[in-house]
């Protein structure tokens, strides 16, 4: 970005350009934090490189790097949406469930053939999980592995939105410890 | 507790808070510009951070089947005589290690659970249940069984069952899908609930679909044999007569379309078979299908459906690709 002279687009537009190739892997590394994997989150900054192009016509490219983040923020938002839409109404019967107030008792073995990750790592993370501090697990549960908002899941357990990230984010770091060493 | 984190940890402990924070339901730039900055700030930030989210991703894959193993462990643990010890410890270890505060919750273990029953992806699955009434479950299905001695009630969450009801006036037979009540009087249907619309056929017997509260929009329908009605997410009812048979037929492993979009017979394909088909023309996704596809394996369903259209598939990924000819 260090050259970007006076003169108008041509210099600008390349220093989007630029300024994408400089960013890619940290903004790849942003939108990962919503995917389900890091092949989705590379389409994701495929994306975004491909709407570089409708970007500059309208640029306000003085700031490269906020322009590019908030091209991510929206994709993001998008990508957020559609995945959700799908699982929704299950965590939303889930919630149901909860709110019951009912132990749930699962009759049945997930499927071999939907279980992507090994049986054994399966049961690390479980255990794992089970052995999170109560209110920190049922956070971890509701919101990570049942796919509530941050919103839905402090609905669920009556505290804060704010209490929620911070029960998500003392998870993951107790997981990192206890799963990666 | 004082003592001084060495680099590494307090590197993994921001990267733990820049996970949690980037699942915030709004995102905007400064996070963006913040998070960049927090990247370069020390050395070991991006590394960290890359660990957070392969554990986080890993959890992704496998949401399905932990919360299927933490239900399964939990009820062994409600068999255990006294199952809240060790957790108890482990939880007070762990308060005390991270300094933090705990609440310790009364355990709560309520006797008469409902049984939850879960399909994945071409699993079929025969339930009879104890009053004699039999539920068939289609692929990737979740439904749970709440009897008691006044009613037989089954909630379904996001799938498909046909339901062979035994008659018994003294305990009505309900399932609840999709914000409606589905209620019967002794009878063959098939329930549908994917993604919010709800489609019931009715074989044999009357059923009633009305909406799950009187305060829900909707009407409420009384269904005879023959009648198939479908409620879209946006509550529009579309009431037509139809062979029961057809849409029953999925049990016997065939499925029956009459003038619906390929995508339609696609989504259903990719419930029933781990590979996937993926649609890659817009148009070709809404050119209509009228037949019979027999569910033996995905390239033969594919084969012949390339008899009927203009398509070819290609391998993909995940399967397969489906393209224009």
């Amino acid at each position: 970005m260090g050259s970007s002279g006076p003169s108008k687009t041509r210099h600008e537009d390349s220093a989007l350009t630029r300024a994408f190739f400089e960013k890619r892997e940290n903004l790849l590394l942003f939108l990962a934090a919503r995917t389900r994997s890091m092949a989705t989150a590379e389409d994701l900054v495929q994306d975004l490189y491909l709407k570089l192009a409708t970007a500059e016509d309208s640029a306000e490219v003085r700031a490269p790097a906020a322009l590019l983040y908030r091209m991510a923020a929206n994709l993001l938002v998008d990508h957020v949406r559609s995945t959700q839409r799908a699982s929704q109404r299950n965590a939303q019967w889930r919630l149901a469930e909860r709110v019951g107030g009912d132990g749930e008792d699962v009759a049945a073995d997930p499927p071999a053939d939907e279980v992507l990750i090994a049986k054994d790592r399966v049961r690390q993370l479980a255990a794992a999980v089970a052995a999170l501090p109560p209110q920190m697990g049922r956070a971890f549960r509701l919101h990570k592995l049942e796919g509530l908002s941050q919103a839905q899941t402090a609905q669920a357990m009556g505290v804060s939105t704010k209490m929620v990230e911070q029960h998500i984010q003392a998870a993951i770091r107790h997981l990192t410890q206890r799963l990666q060493s | 507790m004082t003592r001084i984190a060495a680099p590494e940890e307090r590197a993994a402990t921001e990267a733990s808070a820049w996970l949690a924070r980037l699942q915030r339901a709004e995102l905007s730039e400064g996070d963006g510009l913040e998070f960049d900055a927090w990247l370069a700030a020390a050395p070991g930030n991006r590394a960290a951070y890359q660990n957070a989210v392969a554990l986080w991703q890993e959890f992704s894959a496998g949401d399905e089947a932990i919360v299927a193993q933490l239900e399964a462990e939990a009820r062994h643990a409600s068999l255990r005589p006294s199952p809240t010890r060790r957790w108890l410890s482990a939880a007070a270890g762990f308060a005390v290690a991270a300094g933090l505060a705990i609440a310790i919750l009364p355990s709560t273990f309520t006797p008469p659970a409902p049984q939850t029953y879960v399909t994945g992806k071409g699993q079929h699955q025969r339930l009879t249940l104890t009053d004699g009434s039999i539920v068939d479950l289609n692929a990737e299905t979740r439904l749970s069984v709440h009897y008691s001695r006044s009613e037989r009630r089954i909630v379904l969450g996001d799938g498909e069952a046909i339901f062979d009801v035994a008659h018994d006036q003294h305990r009505p037979f309900s399932v609840e899908a999709a914000n409606r009540i589905v209620r019967d009087v002794g009878t063959q249907f098939d329930v549908r609930s994917r993604r919010g619309e709800l489609v019931v056929t009715v074989a044999h017997g009357r059923v009633e679909v009305r909406p799950a509260s009187p305060a829900a929009s909707g009407r409420a329908f009384l269904l005879t044999p023959g009648q198939r009605l479908a409620i879209d997410r946006a509550g529009t009812e579309d009431l037509k007569f139809v062979d029961p048979q057809e849409a029953l037929s999925w049990r016997a492993g065939r499925l029956v379309y009459r003038e619906q979009p390929l995508s339609e017979v696609v989504a259903d394909l990719n419930r029933q078979f781990v590979e996937q088909v993926e649609i890659g023309d817009p148009q070709l996704a809404t050119t209509p299908i009228t037949g019979v596809v027999v569910l033996d394996d995905p390239h033969a369903v594919i084969a012949r459906l390339s008899l009927m259209l203009p398509i070819r598939s290609v391998p993909s990924e995940r399967g397969l690709l489906l393209l224009r000819k």
